[in-house]
């Protein structure tokens, strides 16, 4: 047991190390910046934040552009997802194993490679630069994945239930809405939630597709900043960005652990 | 039905299947600023020059060199990081989500994090190194360590997802099977080799093969953290290719990196399903 603690600790440091340095050096002064161990008069300052939030267009702004593009994604992708799926899993059995072999070897497709493509369809359809369009991308990168976590938690449902609900005269839409998706909630949520992780966070793409600086998306936003000269103190105000960037995010694991949990291993173990 | 399934088809569809066929046509194609991005045929000519370019086989070997590495380092420290959360311990839910959190966080941010924490001269690392008396390690400007720094970063953030999915794995291994080997007269370590690992087999044989591919398209992680130097050093494949469709504006040309990469990803995966699949048949053979 005692030997358990210590090892989580180990675990606790490693994960979490590099974050609080983030925060340390988000607070320090320049000087202390520059000498982190030794002793300097003036240590902490809040004038990274300040440099920050007042910038043009100020932080809190990608943080926003980042949450409708997170939201939009989701919902789109689970508004698809979720027939979908459905209809998978009523076909015959090795139909369905063919369907999930195929989008199994999708999902594995390193995305990052369909850049150059993607940004040649956002001009041609003249759709870059628009927060909701990047929604399309996103939800199409997530359908293999929400497809097959949802496909399974409709064959978990007992199979005389939506029979009994159609002898009692609902339509196929009355049925989904009312009996079956209220039922597999739990893996909507799931999925729900690792998709909007996934946009959330996604950085190529939106790379290619935004280029107007009061629209970038958050991981946009920090790729610029390392990019640019525009903070000229070292690394202060790059730490209170990461910090402020990773706050949202600390909330969601927190929050959501379980439904993250489940949606990897069930995508792993479905899969 | 087919209604219902129709959308999401079209969307993977449009998704993975346009720019297969549209690289495709590139690679045969001369698309750059100089043709003002029109395709005129090229008699193959991106072909011959990729063969003969070596930045792009340095980019493989390097795309090669921090797959494998990588990947074989973020499955054994999971397997010990997956058998430690399946003990008891204090806070198991808190300490689980908290190991997730480097998972959680964009690529970017940690990227940055992480090029702070290697910095030179004002990086805690090489504070340490210096004040120890060590000189200095210039870990990101020095070819040899840079690309060893990006796999630090890369672990960091991979670990905790491949832990969750073999801690799934080894839950679903029942106690009982333990307990009678254990009656048997067997060690702890005989019941991980004879047990464990054989039960935990799928959920490797998975998360390798994800993380293979993802690995092998690692772009952000070396765009912020070192920008592909020094050097070209950490420089990837998908680096290699972004940088020749948005920077050089040669499309035809990014087109043909970006299938080549395919190409050998495909060949990679290959020869690791193989090797496992080697190294799973002796292990199987040293028990019976």
């Amino acid at each position: 047991m005692k030997k358990n603690n210590l090892f989580v600790l180990i675990l606790l440091f490693w994960s979490l190390a590099p974050f609080f340095w983030q925060v340390y050096t988000s607070f320090s002064t320049t000087e202390s910046i520059i000498s982190p161990f030794s002793y300097v008069q003036n240590r902490w300052t809040l004038n990274n934040y300040i440099q920050v939030l007042t910038a043009n267009p100020p932080f809190w702004r990608y943080l926003f552009n980042s949450t409708i593009v997170g939201l939009s994604s989701t919902g789109l992708t689970l508004l698809i997802a979720t027939p979908a799926a459905y209809a998978i899993s009523k076909v015959r059995v090795n139909v369905e194993r063919i369907i999930r072999l195929f989008l199994l070897g999708v999902s594995l497709f390193p995305y990052v490679l369909l850049f150059l493509s993607l940004l040649e369809i956002a001009r041609v359809l003249g759709i870059g630069n628009n927060l909701f369009a990047l929604s399309i991308p996103y939800s199409a990168l997530s359908m293999p994945l929400a497809v097959l976590l949802l496909c399974s938690a409709f064959k978990d449902l007992p199979k005389d239930l939506e029979e009994a609900a159609r002898i009692e005269g609902l339509d196929l839409w009355q049925r989904l809405r009312w009996v079956l998706m209220p039922l597999i909630s739990p893996a909507i949520a799931s999925t729900g939630i690792i998709i909007f992780l996934f946009s959330w966070n996604e950085y190529p793409i939106a790379l290619t597709w935004l280029s107007k600086a009061e629209l970038i998306t958050l991981p946009v936003a920090i790729a610029r900043i390392a990019g640019s000269s525009l903070y000229s103190v070292p690394y202060g105000a790059y730490a209170s960005a990461t910090v402020l960037g990773s706050i949202p995010l600390i909330f969601i694991v927190l929050f959501f652990q379980r439904q993250i949990i489940s949606g990897i291993t069930q995508g792993a173990v479905k899969g | 039905m087919t209604l219902l399934f129709l959308p999401a088809a079209i969307l993977i569809f449009s998704v993975f299947a346009i720019p297969i066929i549209r690289y495709t046509w590139l690679s045969f194609h001369a698309s750059s600023v100089l043709t003002r991005l029109e395709d005129i045929p090229n008699n193959g000519a991106n072909w011959f020059r990729i063969f003969g370019d070596d930045r792009f086989w340095q980019d493989a070997y390097q795309t090669i060199r921090f797959t494998s590495i990588s990947v074989t380092l973020e499955i054994f420290i999971a397997i010990l990081i997956a058998l430690l959360l399946d003990q008891k311990i204090n806070n198991r839910g808190l300490v689980r989500a908290l190991t997730l959190l480097p998972w959680a966080l964009p690529t970017t941010i940690m990227a940055l994090g992480w090029r702070w924490i290697f910095n030179t001269p004002y990086g805690p690392i090489e504070k340490i190194y210096s004040i120890l008396g060590l000189g200095s390690l210039n870990i990101l400007s020095n070819p040899d360590t840079a690309w060893l720094a990006t796999i630090i970063a890369d672990v960091w953030k991979t670990t905790p997802f491949i832990a969750l999915i073999l801690l799934a794995g080894l839950q679903t291994i029942p106690n009982e099977l333990y307990e009678a080997f254990i009656l048997e007269g067997g060690g702890k370590l005989n019941a991980f080799q004879q047990i464990t690992l054989p039960m935990l087999q799928p959920y490797l044989i998975i998360s390798l093969l994800f993380r293979t591919a993802q690995a092998f398209g690692v772009f952000d992680l070396i765009q912020v953290m070192t920008g592909g130097g020094p050097a070209s050093s950490t420089e990837s494949l998908g680096f290699y290719a972004y940088l020749n469709a948005l920077r050089f504006l040669d499309f035809g040309y990014s087109a043909t990196i970006i299938l080549l990469t395919f190409i050998i990803l495909i060949i990679f995966t290959l020869l690791v399903w193989l090797l496992t699949s080697r190294v799973n048949k002796l292990l199987k053979s040293e028990i019976l």
